[in-house]
C-alpha cells in the first residue's frame, strides 16, 4: 500500500507507528514537499492481517512497538500448558536474581533467538527444567549443547 | 495524478522487502537440500504422513540424508510416527536443531511441541474473524521453520503436506518450482475423485507430479500370505499422472507407525518392499545433485508479492 499526497502529487513517508492499542495501530504519514500529514488507524483485523506475514509494522527504531506486535504467537496457548513465560522472558532481557530463575549467557541468549519465536517458549521451558534437574545455576553454550544430546537422537 | 506504478518504495512501511527477506532466509537455508518433494494428496486418512516416513526410511537405508518436515501443522503426526513425541524443539549452533529417530533421519513437527489434547491455537488481535488471517499465519510459521531448522546438506526433504485440494495448490505455490509431488490415494473412487482435484490444482500450479501411490490396495494377510481387496478399486477416475506402486495394508507395520518404531526388521513384508520399490521410483525422477554444485532453480520464482 503506497499513500500519495494529493495536495502536490508526491508519495508520502511513513513517519512514525503508534500502539497497539486493542489491536489498533495508528500509522503516521506526512508529505516532505506541502507537509501534510495523515494517520491510518487500522482496526484488529487489518492488524491482524498484516502481522500474519510475520513482519514488522512501521519504522524499526521502536523495538517496543515491534515486540508487541511479533510476540510469540501462542502466548496464549502456552500459558495455558502450563509453559513458565515469563522465565521465556527471562531468556531474552537481563537474568534477573530472581528465585527460581536461571541465568543465560549473552551466546546462549543469541542462540535462543536464532529459533523461531513460536518455539522459543517451549525451547526454554525445556531446556530450564533439564537445568534444574542437574543443579546447573547458568544456560550456557555448553549446557545448550548437552541438552540437544539429551534430547536430540 | 501519480499511479501505485510512478512511486518507487512504499513509504517506509518496508513490507515487500519484509516478505522478499523471509523468501531469501528460506532459500539461504535450503541451499544444501538437493530435493524437496512434498506428499500429499487432498484427501485426508489416505496415509500420507506413513508414506512419507516410510519412504524417508527406503532412502535412507540406500545411505542418502533425509529428513521430515510436518506441514500439517493443525493435525501433525510425524513427530508421532518417528518416535519423537515429547522431544522438545531446541536451539543448534545457528538454527533449530533437528530432532532425528534412531534410525538418523531428521523429523520436525510441531507434534513435537504441542500435546495431542491441544488445538493449535494462535494469539489474536481480532478474535472471531481467523478465516481472515489464519492461513497467512501458518504460512508463516511453516516459512520460518524451512528458513530455520538446521538442515544440513540433504539429498532429499520430504514435506509432509496437509489434506485438502487447495492446500496443495497454496503449497505448491509457496514452495515454487523446486518441489516435486508425490500424490498418495487409497484406490476407491471417492479417494481418486479428491486426488484428481489436487492433480489438477498441480497442473494449473505447474509443479511437476512425480506420481502417485495406491496406498492401502489391499489387505496382507500374513497367515495365507496374500494380498486380499479392502476397498473397491475404482476404475472411474484417471489420474493421469504414473502410478508409483500399490501398498497393501499390513497391520504388523501399522502397529509398529503407531508405537513409533522403526520398521526395521519388516524389509521382506510386501508392505514394505513396495514402499521400498516406490522410493526408488522416486529416486529415479529427481536430480540428488553432486556436493559440490549449488542450488539452480530457486524458490523465488514462487513468490507473487
Amino acid at each position: 500500500m503506497k499513500f500519495l499526497c494529493t495536495n502536490c502529487d508526491t508519495a508520502m513517508k511513513l513517519k512514525d507507528a503508534v500502539g497497539p492499542d486493542r489491536g489498533s495501530v495508528a500509522l503516521i504519514y506526512a508529505c516532505d514537499t506541502c507537509s501534510t500529514g495523515f494517520a491510518m488507524l487500522t482496526n484488529p483485523h487489518e492488524t491482524q492481517a498484516v502481522t500474519s506475514l510475520g513482519i514488522n509494522i512501521g519504522p524499526s527504531t521502536d523495538p517496543e512497538f515491534a515486540a508487541a506486535l511479533s510476540k510469540c504467537p501462542f502466548n496464549g496457548m502456552l500459558q495455558e500448558m502450563g509453559v513458565d513465560m515469563e522465565a521465556s522472558d527471562g531468556a531474552h532481557a537481563p537474568a534477573t536474581a530472581a528465585a527460581n530463575t536461571l541465568e543465560w549467557s549473552p551466546e546462549a541468549k543469541s542462540r535462543l533467538e536464532s529459533i523461531p519465536a513460536f518455539v522459543r517458549p517451549m525451547a526454554v521451558d525445556g531446556i530450564e527444567s533439564y537445568a534444574r534437574d542437574k543443579g546447573y545455576q547458568q544456560i550456557d553454550e555448553q549446557v545448550l549443547d548437552e541438552v540437544r544430546e539429551h534430547f536430540v537422537v | 495524478m501519480k499511479t501505485y506504478y510512478d512511486i518507487a518504495g512504499d513509504g517506509g512501511s518496508n513490507i515487500l522487502d519484509q516478505v522478499s527477506a523471509q523468501r531469501d532466509a528460506i532459500e539461504r537455508n535450503l541451499d544444501r537440500v538437493d530435493a524437496i518433494v512434498a506428499v500429499g494428496s487432498g484427501k485426508g486418512g489416505v496415509g500420507k504422513s506413513t508414506v512419507t516416513l516410510q519412504l524417508s526410511r527406503a532412502m535412507a537405508a540406500r545411505g542418502l540424508s533425509c529428513a521430515v518436515l510436518d506441514a500439517d501443522l493443525n493435525g501433525p503426526s510425524q513427530a508421532h510416527l518417528a518416535g519423537l513425541e515429547g522431544v522438545p524443539l531446541l536451539p543448534g549452533r545457528s538454527g533449530l536443531a533437528m530432532p532425528r529417530t534412531s534410525d538418523g533421519i531428521g523429523v520436525v513437527s510441531l507434534g513435537s511441541a504441542i500435546p495431542v489434547t491441544r488445538d493449535l491455537e494462535f494469539d489474536s488481535l481480532a478474535e472471531g474473524s481467523s478465516q481472515t488471517w489464519r492461513a497467512t499465519r501458518e504460512f508463516t510459521l511453516f516459512g520460518e521453520l524451512l528458513a530455520t531448522v538446521e538442515w544440513g546438506s540433504l539429498d532429499v526433504l520430504l514435506i509432509d503436506l496437509p489434506p485438502g485440494a487447495e492446500r496443495t495448490f497454496q503449497f505448491a505455490e509457496f514452495l515454487g518450482p523446486r518441489a516435486t509431488f508425490v500424490l498418495v490415494t487409497v484406490p476407491s473412487a471417492l479417494s481418486h475423485g479428491v486426488v484428481a482435484r489436487s492433480v489438477a490444482a498441480l497442473h494449473r500450479a505447474g509443479s511437476e507430479i512425480l506420481g502417485f501411490v495406491n496406498n492401502m490396495s489391499g489387505y496382507y494377510c500374513a497367515d495365507c500370505d496374500e494380498v486380499r481387496p479392502l476397498f473397491p478399486v475404482s476404475r472411474e477416475v484417471e489420474l493421469g499422472i504414473p502410478l508409483l506402486g500399490a501398498v497393501p495394508f499390513d497391520p504388523v507395520l501399522a502397529e509398529c507407525c503407531d508405537r513409533g518404531e522403526s520398521s526395521s526388521g519388516l524389509e521382506s513384508r510386501p508392505a514394505v518392499e513396495e514402499l521400498d520399490r516406490i522410493a526408488e521410483a522416486v529416486l529415479s525422477k529427481i536430480t540428488i545433485r553432486p556436493a559440490d554444485t549449488v542450488a539452480s532453480a530457486s524458490l523465488k520464482e514462487g513468490v507473487q508479492p
